[in-house]
């Protein structure tokens, strides 16, 4: 198992290390004239050679590579071009809010999806055809409607929540929660629909099997039977989805923190992105690809506690 | 997309030639939720930005001079200004009841090192003061600006980012970039702000002038998406805003706000390859004018940014001495006209020129001027530049641009424009004439109004640009807000931003 877990974290570092070149890159591919897109339309071409040479933008790429890179692996990221903040600084700052939407929607999809997707493959009839329609809806309307119409019902006509903004925890809970019930519900919502599905017919499946009807013959209870033996063996698949999930709604986050302005990763990588502030997206680039490589060993270690075939193969 | 928008999204400075009035005197206390259209990019002063940057820099810092509602110049930390003879030496008396927030005085020598480091500094308005050789304290309440030559805009900078007067302790901080050191009215708790997000500052106890502190406390939140801004004035999270775009005023005046009008830029084609260096064309002054005839500016108003803006042929704003109302009607929409110079121009089987296009710039847009300019001959071949979009315009590489430009005073707007060391004349144009004007503009004196006003109609006259209308923006507040546009800023200035009485 540690062999494994070795194994599967030097890959995640070969894999940081191919993703941060290959955005540097790209960054720099398509950042046209970045001193100039810095100070603006009014600094005079000496002004704009000035900060060029500051910002060390006249040395060859592999050399501000290398140097990033050496940099990097120290943990200091450097500053960001366009607000003058540590680039770690800005990031810890938002790395636990963008966590919070995505883990929250991660849990609230989870949860609702076991609820749904149990009922619709026990029941089958009209409950598994409602499921069936909420889940295309669910994939077929895009977050930044569901997002709007939230804050339209909710927040702009009745009150009961604030259309934008963010509370830190450590100032006031009640505030937190209530900062991210509609972020988080906007993110889940397309989540519950993709994991709904593959309970629904994983369990399905399971209740097939022989195993099951040994067990009923047994005389355990229904309740029993499905939510300690056939979630189990379902939970393997789900658990995948909900991997692929939690990265897409990384993803998601920078949309749905943008409408209700959240102080999340996705907002500053639309601002960062746009100005071509490379430090920050850098920095972006690799704190999210160590998340996606944690969350994804994670995934393993858990497929493999709820089945021992795994941990075998 | 809205003007305002591009000028955001294009880094450009947004400037407002905005109308006047007088303030109403509100109470003070509580706290001002102020909406930002942009983060602050450093609160380093020397290498600060202005325009909608500004409210964060006079949040924390004070200035030498400032600007009235009018534009006009007053008082700042500076009580009095006075120059020699010929304007080559500026002498400051400076207040001496004044305390940075780190406890230590402001005096005439940390107001000269600012000046000197604003001009060293590398900044995006560094040119403002490259005209100044040197800045001295000659004692503690005196400071002598000596100028290359005269520079009528330098009180007006003196009372925006270059007047702008840091802690000398905070120099070598490794945090000046996000914890500015002033003598402001407030202070930034930068434990409570989320750097690009929001900025909190508290009411700085032992302020000098406490007329100007109308809150005790004002919270700047960023809403870079027009959604986000929108809800957040339905929601009643904002007192007063800028906006992103004019598309939202409806629903944010139906939510009880009041919207402040202001004119910001000016929207047309900057026709910069007079000489024909990059297209040939272009040197005929008949293109250029018949260029100027293609547009139907009403239509474009109305079609672009529904009808909120004034036309114009003029680049200079309505509050400028040059300005001239007679020559709005100098170019009206008339294809004949515009084809029939054309061909007195050689050119009635029509000729093909290069245009940068940009996304920013709104596509409706480019595909207005291409099929105007179509229709008089002229074939619009775009290249999008991406984000050298700036850098490849200032830089020369193409004969004509459609991008809303500032409208600042008149010897900025000539440093911006017009002056063949223009970053908007990036091909140097220049003949004697414009040339005697500005001379005559920079010396000051009694002959400097006329001169503006000859140098604004030889463009208009010489098609320089292709001005189409001056392009509307607005600042809300609401019902339990005042505020008041500031001519020549993006924004009010923060202490024109007050509670109701």
């Amino acid at each position: 198992m540690l062999r494994f877990i070795l194994r599967r974290l030097a890959s995640g570092v070969v894999l940081i290390v191919v993703i941060s070149t290959i955005a540097f890159a790209l960054l720099y591919v398509g950042s046209g004239d970045i001193a100039r897109r810095i100070l603006g339309q009014t600094a005079t071409a000496d002004t704009v050679a000035q900060k060029a040479a500051s910002l060390g933008l006249n040395r060859p790429l592999y050399t501000q590579y290398l140097d990033w890179l050496s940099h990097a692996v120290t943990g200091n990221l450097g500053t960001s071009w366009f607000t003058g903040q540590p680039v770690m600084a800005a990031i810890t700052s938002r790395v636990a809010v963008t966590l919070s939407l995505v883990i929250g929607a991660t849990l609230i999809s989870a949860i609702v999806a076991v609820i749904l997707g149990v009922w619709a493959a026990r029941r089958r009839s009209w409950p598994d055809r409602l499921v069936q329609v909420i889940s295309v809806l669910g994939f077929a309307i895009p977050g930044f409607l569901i997002a709007l119409g939230l804050v339209l019902v909710f927040a702009i006509n009745l009150h009961w929540f604030k259309p934008t903004g963010f509370v830190q925890f450590a100032t006031s809970p009640g505030g937190w929660l209530a900062s991210i019930t509609l972020p988080v519900i906007a993110l889940a919502i397309g989540g519950i629909a993709g994991v709904t599905q593959q309970i629904r017919g994983s369990v399905i499946d399971a209740l097939r099997q022989d195993y099951v009807r040994t067990l009923r013959s047994r005389g355990l209870s229904a309740n029993r039977v499905i939510y300690k033996h056939v979630l189990r063996n379902a939970g393997g698949p789900a658990l995948a989805v909900l991997a692929v999930q939690f990265v897409g709604l990384l993803g998601g986050a920078v949309i749905v923190e943008q409408i209700f302005a959240i102080p999340g990763l996705g907002q500053v990588a639309v601002t960062a992105t746009t100005q071509g502030d490379v430090p920050l997206v850098m920095g972006l680039v690799v704190v999210t690809a160590i998340i996606v490589v944690v969350v994804n060993l994670l995934i393993d270690l858990l497929q493999a506690f709820l089945n021992p075939k795994v941990r075998l193969s | 997309m809205a003007a305002v928008a591009v000028v955001v999204a294009l880094g450009l400075t947004g400037c407002a030639a905005g109308n006047s009035d007088t303030s109403s005197t509100g109470g003070s206390g509580g706290t001002l939720n102020l909406g930002q259209i942009i983060t602050v990019s450093t609160f380093a002063a020397a290498q600060s930005n202005w325009a909608n940057e500004s409210p964060y820099m006079q949040a924390v810092y004070d200035t030498i001079l400032t600007a009235d509602t009018t534009g006009a110049i007053q008082p700042g930390l500076a009580t009095a200004w006075k120059y020699n003879a010929d304007n080559t030496v500026l002498t400051l008396t400076i207040r001496s009841d004044v305390k940075f927030t780190d406890g230590t005085a402001l005096d005439a020598s940390a107001v000269a090192q600012n000046l000197v480091r604003f001009r060293d500094g590398a900044g995006p308005n560094a040119s403002y003061l490259a005209n100044m050789t040197d800045a001295v304290a000659t004692n503690a309440t005196t400071v002598t600006m000596t100028l290359k030559a005269p520079d009528p805009a330098m009180l007006t900078y003196l009372s925006q980012n270059a007047g702008l007067v840091e802690a000398p302790s905070a120099f070598t901080s490794p945090d000046i970039q996000t914890v500015p050191v002033g003598s402001g009215p407030y202070i930034l708790d930068t434990a409570d702000t989320v750097v690009g997000t929001s900025y909190v500052f508290t009411k700085n106890p032992s302020y000098w002038n406490p007329t100007n502190q109308h809150y005790d406390k004002i919270v700047m939140s960023v809403f870079s998406d027009p959604t986000a801004l929108l809800n957040a004035v339905k929601g009643g999270q904002v007192n007063a805003t800028n906006t992103l775009n004019n598309t939202d005023l409806a629903q944010m005046t139906g939510a009880g706000f009041t919207a402040n009008p202001l004119e910001l830029n000016w929207a047309g084609l900057t026709l910069m390859d007079r000489d024909g260096t990059v297209d040939p064309a272009l040197k005929d002054v008949r293109v250029r004018q018949a260029i100027n005839y293609a547009f139907d500016t009403a239509s474009m108003l109305k079609t672009i940014e529904n009808g909120l803006g004034t036309t114009t042929t003029q680049v200079f704003p309505a509050n400028s001495v040059g300005y001239d109302p007679s020559l709005d009607s100098e170019y009206t929409f008339d294809v004949a006209k515009a084809k029939s110079l054309m061909a007195a121009a050689g050119y009635a089987n029509g000729v093909t020129i290069q245009m940068p296009s940009s996304a920013l710039l709104g596509q409706a847009t480019l595909t207005l001027i291409q099929q105007q300019l179509a229709d008089i001959g002229i074939t619009v071949e775009y290249t999008d530049p991406g984000n050298s979009f700036i850098a490849d315009v200032v830089g020369g590489k193409f004969p004509v641009v459609y991008i809303p430009l500032q409208q600042g005073g008149d010897w900025e707007l000539i440093q911006f424009l017009i002056s063949p060391t223009a970053p908007f004349n990036p091909l140097h144009t220049t003949d004697p004439t414009v040339e005697g004007y500005i001379a005559t503009i920079q010396k000051g004196g009694s002959d400097s109004d006329q001169a503006v006003k000859n140098l604004n109609k030889y463009l208009v006259d010489n098609a320089w640009f292709a001005p189409w209308y001056r392009t509307q923006s607005n600042f809300v507040t609401d019902a339990n807000t005042t505020a008041v546009v500031q001519p020549g800023n993006a924004v009010p200035y923060l202490w024109n931003i007050k509670p109701k009485s």
